[in-house]
């Protein structure tokens, strides 16, 4: 008898244990990370050039950030919000024209090769400043990289360049790739652009057009450990409804970069086995912005845009088309960041009576059918979220008595109408901001820039008040007074109107409970997953 | 009339029709205004609020004045696409029929040409190319669909050329191309106009499709558009879709019924005379 009771009780407590770690699955496993496993993810591109150091875009980065490394990387907790990955340490000098780098040392290519000074400064000089997209601007006065040994290098300079924008950049501009690969024949067409060679903890393995990408494990990665994952797989889903069914079919254990549409999601964080995940993305962070072409007479008017910004709910916007995964903007620089953002600028509430009485008094009273002037709408085809913010739009411009007429084209037709042939008069964009305003959100306000530069300002803006806060900031070094003219700069943006900011959004990740260590800093789906792991 | 009530498929074509055509009338009588205004909350179900009996889509707009505005763009687009694509077709055919020889050799080329393109296809680049309106849509759509009617009328002059009226008004000395035009087309038209109810069910379904694709007026709601907005919340609110969904399967069966019902009843007066 005596037996049977010890037996129940370790029955009972078998079973207690039980409830308790299907209560708290994640704790449970969270604090034991598994080796071994495939990961399978969702890609709803399938870039041709895999290289991050040319093209430094997000589609890019989804897969190469495994196989290529940057100086240093997002994060949450370390200093200025970096953590180091090919460089230990960074300073900048008191005249901004030298920054010395600590390389890590014991670091080989994918290809067995020593990592040395000289491939930081030949992807810098031959890559990242003549070449890459994003580079061109951050880089443009960088003359010479002196390396004094195997594991330092001295970015110098031809003018001062702020140490801040340059720390700012590290983590998407610097991605570092072999000299040893690519110093003969041209950069462009060099194989190791569709089959990188890189130091990260995953290496290149294939890639079957159409159908996936892999990549393997590096087991000679420089890191404490080596990486968790044996492989990770990138199956091409380009139809986003694709996503959501693979996952739960289980094909696929996770779909970044909201792979699964935002109408899916709530319907899917109730499936068991699936979480929704929204961290992950603060480095990352798109801005839904309408872009105004100021050659309209109308337009030119800060009253007519001040009546459009009030005409706008934000509100509704983030709840109806957002589904409430965004935040309302107040200005050009969104709330999650942490250095620049200022709430102190003009606000522009919902208020359709304000607005009609601000067209009233720029002098366009509404005609006999109630409209006061036409004009011609064209929001980006790139997200569902644009287009349909297009819909909303032309619906809030109609409220205050302006007929807006919706002009959809594709991608490509969109980027030259809007960019190189000016043929709109509002425009709905999506810019990115990527952590510093001088690397691509002064570019939507500053006059002179040339005819064809996507997310720019191409609608013939010009004030002399922003132009020189710009350039004053290009050239002023210490951090706090650039981190003060870039707040003066939102408040002129939002006074003055050259473009209306109406949210900020970043990504969705929907992932199966069995991988752990997601989102574990701001650029988590570009960043290289060495601590991802999968539970067995 | 009697005739057609002995066939009731046609009937109920008819029917259908007529009630599309009254939803088409009295769409700007019934809902006013931009059927594309933001009316309530977005995502209502059906039957839930009955100043909204058919629910609300993702932006809030009132899916039955979408719908009734809706059967306006589709009806429009098949009427003047049809009508577009038998002129042209049947001046084509007739021409080519009557004049024969290099021209009719020409003009036949020409229509081979046109027949082995996909029509889809054909009014897609159309349309990429020169950008989506609904006049654009209309000639996209005519574009592709006048070949059958050329061919039927250039069979059906080859036939009446020949005939004892044509030889007599020759010989009063009528200018050639007004035979073609006053003598010869008008008899060949009835069976080109048979072939009225195939185009104008493919022209309503093409014109949906486009509009699925992103090609449509994107200021007008049509039906196809309708269908593409809701597939992206197809799992949470498949109503989007089904709504549009099941109007278009109706009207195309009511148009194809009805035309074979007046092809029938045509037949059924010849054979009696």
């Amino acid at each position: 008898m005596s037996d049977f009771s010890l037996t129940r009780r370790s029955v009972l407590s078998g079973a207690a244990l039980l409830l308790a770690s299907t209560a708290l699955p994640t704790i449970g496993r969270a604090q034991e990370p598994q080796k071994g496993g495939r990961l399978t993810v969702a890609a709803d591109s399938e870039p041709r050039n895999l290289n991050p150091a040319i093209v430094a875009s997000n589609g890019v980065f989804f897969i190469s950030s495994k196989i290529v490394e940057p100086l240093a990387e997002a994060d949450y907790e370390g200093k200025d919000g970096l953590s180091p990955r090919l460089a230990v340490s960074w300073e900048g000098s008191e005249d901004g024209k030298s920054v010395t780098f600590k390389l890590r040392e014991g670091v080989t290519w994918h290809d067995g090769k020593p990592f040395t000074s000289a491939d930081v400064a030949f992807s810098a000089l031959q890559i990242w400043k003549p070449l890459q997209n994003l580079g061109r601007v951050v880089f443009k006065d960088l003359e010479a990289i002196e390396t004094p040994d195997e594991h330092t290098a001295v970015f110098k300079f031809a003018k001062p360049t702020p140490f801040q924008l340059i720390r700012n950049a590290l983590p998407a501009l610097t991605s570092v790739v072999p000299k040893h690969v690519y110093e003969n024949g041209k950069i462009e067409e060099n194989p190791a652009n569709t089959a990188p060679i890189g130091t990260g903890p995953f290496k290149f393995a294939e890639h079957k057009a159409g159908q996936y990408y892999r990549l393997e494990k590096n087991a000679a990665y420089w890191g404490k450990s080596e990486p968790n994952l044996d492989e990770i797989v990138y199956q091409v889903l380009p139809d986003r409804s694709a996503a959501a069914n693979a996952l739960e079919a289980e094909e696929i254990q996770l779909a970044a970069f909201s792979a699964v549409p935002l109408a899916d999601l709530d319907r899917i964080s109730k499936v068991p086995g699936l979480k929704v995940v929204t961290k992950g993305y603060e480095g990352l962070t798109y801005q839904l912005v309408v872009e105004i072409n100021h050659r309209r007479k109308e337009l030119a008017d800060v009253k007519v845009r001040q009546a459009i910004a009030h005409a706008i709910d934000r509100d509704f916007v983030v709840k109806t088309i957002f589904l409430g995964y965004a935040e309302t903007a107040t200005g050009p620089v969104p709330k999650n960041d942490k250095q620049f953002y200022t709430p102190d600028v003009p606000a522009y509430a919902f208020d359709v009576a304000k607005a009609n009485a601000l067209l009233d008094e720029a002098g366009y009273k509404p005609g006999a059918d109630g409209k006061r002037f036409k004009l011609k709408l064209l929001p980006a085809p790139y997200f569902n979220e644009t287009k349909q913010f297009g819909d909303y739009l032309r619906q809030a411009l109609a409220a205050i008595g302006i007929d807006a007429e919706l002009v959809n084209n594709d991608s490509a037709a969109h980027m030259k109408a809007v960019y190189t042939d000016h043929a709109f008069d509002l425009a709905v964009g999506p810019p990115v901001f990527r952590g510093d305003p001088a690397i691509s959100t002064t570019i939507l306000a500053q006059s002179g820039i040339p005819d064809g530069v996507p997310f720019s300002n191409q609608g013939g803006y010009k004030n002399a008040d922003i132009d020189a806060i710009i350039a004053k900031a290009a050239e002023t070094l210490d951090a706090k007074a650039r981190t003060d003219l870039y707040k003066e700069f939102q408040k002129k943006v939002v006074e003055d109107l050259p473009f209306i900011n109406v949210a900020d959004w970043t990504f969705i990740s929907v992932a199966s409970d069995k991988v752990g260590n997601i989102a574990d800093n701001p650029r988590w789906a570009v960043s290289n997953w060495s601590d991802t792991w999968l539970a067995q | 009339m009697r005739r057609l009530a002995s066939a009731p498929e046609a009937l109920v074509g008819l029917g259908i029709l007529a009630a599309l055509t009254v939803m088409a009338l009295a769409a700007s009588m019934l809902f006013p205004g931009d059927p594309l205004a933001i009316k309530g909350a977005p995502l209502l179900p059906p039957f839930q609020d009955w100043s909204l009996p058919l629910g609300t889509d993702r932006l809030g707009r009132d899916v039955l004045a979408e719908l009734f505005h809706g059967a306006r763009a589709s009806l429009a687009v098949g009427l003047a696409a049809a009508a577009a694509a038998i002129a042209v077709g049947a001046v084509v055919g007739t021409l080519a029929g009557f004049a024969g020889g290099i021209v009719d050799e020409a003009l036949m080329r020409i229509t081979d040409a046109f027949q082995t393109v996909p029509s889809f296809l054909l009014a897609l680049a159309f349309v990429s190319v020169v950008g989506p309106s609904l006049t654009v849509v209309v000639i996209a759509i005519a574009l592709s669909a006048w070949t059958g009617p050329a061919r039927v009328a250039r069979a059906e002059v080859l036939s009446i050329r020949e005939r004892d009226f044509v030889a007599g008004a020759r010989v009063i000395g009528m200018h050639p191309l007004e035979i073609a035009l006053r003598e010869v087309l008008p008899n060949a038209l009835p069976p080109v106009l048979a072939l009225s109810s195939v185009i104008v069910a493919s022209a309503i379904l093409i014109e949906a499709a486009l509009s699925f694709l992103g090609l449509g007026d994107p200021n007008r709601v049509t039906w196809g558009g309708m269908i593409a907005e809701g597939r992206t919340v197809l799992r949470s609110a498949p109503f989007l879709s089904i709504v549009p969904g099941i109007a278009l399967v109706l009207t195309v069966l009511g148009v194809y019924l009805a035309g074979e019902g007046v092809v029938e009843g045509t037949a059924v007066r010849k054979g009696l005379s």
